[in-house]
């Protein structure tokens, strides 16, 4: 009988197959949702979807039975999982594209479900009519997955991992600069963030379906308006049925889905209720605000003819899409002049609050530059003036604001290198940094909206591969993928 | 068990690892944010930055529904306060670290408690205690005493000239089962033996046994008796002055110090013992207080490296016994391995007492022994309790444990695999750190 043996391997291997084991058996259970679709449509396609499942389940089995000599986990570890689990899950998650589907190469089945998992919303779909039942809810399965995390979902469901390894890979997943923690034990925090993430599913998913949408259609939306993705069942996403209700349950969902799972979490409780002085959310609401009059004011100015809905609902609802990274447009948007494509660039950038299920640099971080910012102008007059950068009333130490400073300096890096690579490979520049950006920030728009006409589907494969690797590099936030390319980090 | 720990010091960030490991729901108050954040993004557990002694703070951490508050920051004063203010807002036990013996004399402990605090801890006071043990019986790496000393487990690090070096445990060269060896140290790894284990040179083999077969077990590890009289005492630390304050009718306590105006406190505080001034790393320094005729050397200054240092210096000048207070956890198997005799560590001592509370055992009768990645507990067995159940060699009980010697109706026993404990026993468990909440199920019911 040993144990507590303190060699310390270079990468405990046998540890984080073992773990990736326990997420595709979780993965193939959801797999299951589709199937159960497709059995219930009695779609032709279910028992290759079912060949996929199996594939993804036995994979996941065969894994979890490995023994790992140590079960410590340390940084090293945690950086390599979460990569590297991303990059498995989706390279199972798009077995049933390529099984089910006939028009669907390794590449865009890679990028269709990278595009979920990170909540982006890309499709290489020229059109949804046609496309199986099972396909189009697994698509909207896959971004509920990928929303907040599929990494946290096994942290709140798997014992094993409650522990300061799970810890580490909290950290690595979930987004914002700092991480609120719920209560003491990681299980617990997932296992309340998963809360309120099932319960506000659920809750939208009943509101849509008393409205025009069947059920399918209520539960599909559902998944991806939460997880704030925005994948559709329909070619004409929303505008399908223009409907003022649907348009405003989607504008109270996508905003709750930009808000900060565990501040949701503590107001509900109870626990915690100053929401209004945290200073985030209070920034999130002041930027929905002065955008939507912003749109408001440009379609005022631009079209000749307007309704309440039309001056109110719409920009409000574009807003909150773009802010939250949903990436829905309305079908009007290129004609509502160039103050509104202003709007939409900053709102891409900036993002929701921190610790939700929206991408682009969030909005904590965008408060911590602004502030700092503003102190540094005020040093120029006072020099000697000694200044700190407050959030939620507290002031911040310095550690904070360099961390800020560091990624939105990688943020640009990235933005600028990404496109110069897709525009070497043939992409017209300014396309090619707005595909980017609308990448990294896990938006999702259709190209088009730049002004350039070609559709994802039809770039080369290469550039498909990178952009799929943007989402991942924005989901991650930086830093956990590039740590990953960093020589540095795999010395011994 | 929700625990809140006050203090994100030496013991208190100790005391946050540990319990985390043992799965419980552990919040770390201090007012250094940057300490914190250093805990908070690697252990499983809650930080929060507050005052210790706030309102505010503690029922932001929610005190009320807080199982255990443990206030260890470095001032007893602000640690009675916090305990105080923590019981007041719904606490069930508050647990307090003092540095004033006084406390701890009976007729004065009611004081502390009408003010909320349900527990003391003085680890200094544990350590001088601990500290005296090791002298008396200096043989032994490890000495410690269960059930008021009718059962004791003693450590023995063993050289080339013992009859148990490359014996297995089945066929050690006894006639009658008198001891239980409970854990083998090896290298850096600690082993819960079977039979079939074997025992090394250089190995610390702990035995648990009574008193009467103590000279059994120090025969077959071959070592002498030897009387300790004259201590030599490096820096005057609070440990020392502890030591030196409850056993300077005991011992010869002369002690070095490099600092002259504690040096000066320490001459009114002990007249007893001879102070000197000077640097206990500079060989002329001990020369000239002849350290070749002191029976013991303890080095019980702040840094662990200086006192692993001078306990070999000491080793070299021919002192018997060396005792060394090692903090750094990291180097107590290093200092093991260095030969420095008996090692220390406050922080083990103050989790050994809060080990207690996990178990939820009567706090006056339970005793724990806290090893570097070990745990010795006396174990209460309740009525009905899954650990009465069968004969211990059908319990399958989980990885890492074993049962060692029970209290069976005041009189002491070893256990073997026929034995059936009854409810009642006082049961000695041997266990690797990380198991203890494991333990609690099988003897509560």
């Amino acid at each position: 009988m040993k144990r507590f043996s303190k060699d310390i391997g270079y990468i405990n291997l046998i540890l984080l197959l073992r773990i990736i084991g326990y997420l595709l058996v979780i993965e193939s259970l959801f797999m299951l949702i589709p199937i159960i679709t497709g059995l219930l449509y009695k779609e032709p396609a279910t028992i290759r979807f079912f060949g996929a499942t199996l594939i993804t389940g036995i994979s996941g089995a065969g894994m979890m039975f490995l023994k790992p000599k140590s079960r410590e986990m340390h940084k090293r570890d945690a950086v390599v999982l979460t990569g590297f689990t991303w990059i498995i899950l989706s390279l199972f998650g798009m077995l049933p594209f390529l099984f089910c589907g006939t028009h669907f190469s390794i590449t865009d089945a890679f990028l269709e479900t990278m595009s979920g998992f990170t909540t982006t919303g890309i499709s290489v779909l020229p059109t949804l009519q046609g496309v199986p039942k099972s396909i189009l809810i697994w698509r909207s399965v896959v971004q509920w997955i990928g929303g907040l995390g599929i990494i946290l979902f096994t942290l709140a469901v798997v014992p094993m991992l409650n522990n300061a390894g799970g810890m580490q890979l909290f950290n690595a997943e979930v987004t914002g600069i700092t991480h609120d923690k719920l209560r003491p034990r990681v299980s617990f925090t997932a296992k309340g963030l998963w809360l309120i993430y099932i319960v506000l599913t659920a809750i939208l998913i009943v509101l849509l379906s008393f409205s025009r949408m069947d059920l399918f259609e209520a539960v599909c939306h559902g998944l991806s308006t939460m997880s704030t993705g925005g994948f559709s069942t329909s070619d004409l996403s929303i505008a399908q049925w223009d409907s003022v209700y649907i348009k405003t349950v989607f504008c109270i969902f996508m905003f709750l889905g930009g808000v900060n799972f565990s501040l949701m979490y503590n107001a509900i409780t109870g626990r915690n209720v100053k929401i209004w002085k945290n200073t985030a959310f209070k920034w999130y609401l002041w930027m929905i605000l002065l955008c939507t009059i912003g749109f408001s004011i440009n379609i005022f100015i631009a079209s000749s003819r307007y309704t309440a809905e039309s001056l109110i609902l719409d920009p409000l609802f574009q807003t909150i899409s773009f802010i939250s990274s949903t990436g829905l447009v309305d079908p009007d948007f290129k004609n509502w002049g160039s103050l509104s494509t202003v709007l939409l660039l900053i709102l891409i950038i900036s993002g929701a609050c921190a610790g939700s299920t929206s991408g682009g640099v969030k909005i904590d971080r965008i408060v911590v530059l602004v502030k700092f910012l503003k102190n540094e102008f005020y040093k120029m007059m006072h020099p000697s003036a000694v200044t700190t950068v407050t959030i939620n009333g507290k002031g911040t130490n310095q550690t904070i604001v360099n961390k800020t400073l560091a990624f939105l300096f990688l943020y640009g890096i990235v933005i600028i290198v990404g496109g110069l690579i897709l525009s070497l490979l043939g992409m017209p520049l300014s396309q090619a940094i707005f595909a980017t950006l609308a990448a990294i920030s896990n938006m999702g728009l259709e190209t088009d909206i730049a002004g350039s006409s070609t559709h994802i589907a039809e770039i080369n494969d290469l550039s498909k591969w990178i952009l799929s690797f943007i989402m991942l590099i924005g989901r991650l936030e930086l830093f956990t993928i590039l740590l990953l390319l960093n020589p540095s980090f795999w010395k011994k | 068990m929700k625990i809140v720990i006050a203090g994100a010091g030496e013991v208190g960030t100790h005391l946050a690892k540990m319990l985390s490991n043992e799965d419980q729901d552990i919040i770390l108050l201090d007012n250094d944010q940057e300490r914190l954040d250093v805990i908070d993004s690697n252990y499983n557990l809650m930080t929060w930055n507050g005052s210790t002694s706030s309102f505010d703070s503690l029922r932001n951490v929610g005190i009320a529904k807080a199982d255990l508050y443990i206030a260890v920051t470095p001032y007893e004063t602000r640690n009675i306060t916090s305990c105080a203010i923590a019981k007041k807002l719904g606490a069930k036990k508050t647990v307090a670290r003092i540095d004033n013996s006084e406390f701890l004399i009976p007729e004065n402990g009611g004081v502390l408690r009408q003010l909320g605090v349900d527990y003391l801890i003085y680890p200094e006071n544990i350590a001088a205690e601990e500290i005296a043990l090791a002298l008396r019986h200096n043989w032994a790496r490890y000495w410690g005493e269960l059930h008021n000393g009718s059962l004791l487990l003693i450590g023995v690090k063993l050289h080339g000239d013992s009859p148990l070096i490359n014996c297995k445990l089945k066929d050690l060269p006894v006639t009658d089962h008198n001891f239980h060896v409970s854990a083998i140290k090896r290298n850096n790894e600690t082993i819960i033996p079977n039979g079939n284990d074997e025992i090394l040179r250089d190995d610390i083999v702990y035995f648990i046994t009574t008193p009467e077969y103590v000279e059994v077990v120090r025969d077959l590890c071959n070592k002498k008796k030897r009387v300790i009289k004259k201590v030599l005492i490096s820096t005057g630390s609070p440990i020392a002055k502890r030591f030196a304050g409850l056993y300077n009718d005991e011992f010869h306590i002369k002690i070095i110090d490099n600092d002259r105006e504690n040096c000066e406190r320490l001459a009114t505080m002990l007249p007893e013992c001879e102070i000197v001034w000077g640097d206990t790393l500079d060989i002329d320094v001990l020369r000239e207080n002849n350290i070749y005729q002191y029976d013991a050397f303890l080095a019980l200054s702040d840094s662990s490296e200086t006192n692993i240092l001078s306990c070999l210096t000491a080793k070299e000048f021919g002192v018997p016994k060396t005792i060394a207070d090692v903090e750094n956890l990291q180097f107590l198997s290093q200092a093991e391995n260095l030969n420095i005799g008996t090692t220390i560590n406050k922080k083990l001592f103050a989790s050994s007492h809060i080990f207690k509370f996990l178990l939820d055992q009567d706090q006056t009768n339970s005793k724990f022994l806290t090893l570097a990645d070990a745990e010795v507990a006396e174990i209460y067995a309740r009525e009905n309790s899954k650990i009465t159940l069968k004969p211990v060699k059908d319990l399958h009980l989980p990885f890492g444990m074993t049962l060692a010697a029970m209290v069976h109706a005041g009189e002491v026993q070893l256990i073997n695999g026929n034995t059936r404990i009854e409810a009642g026993d006082y049961v000695v468990v041997f266990c690797l750190s990380g198991t203890i909440h494991k333990i609690e199920k099988w003897f509560n019911k």
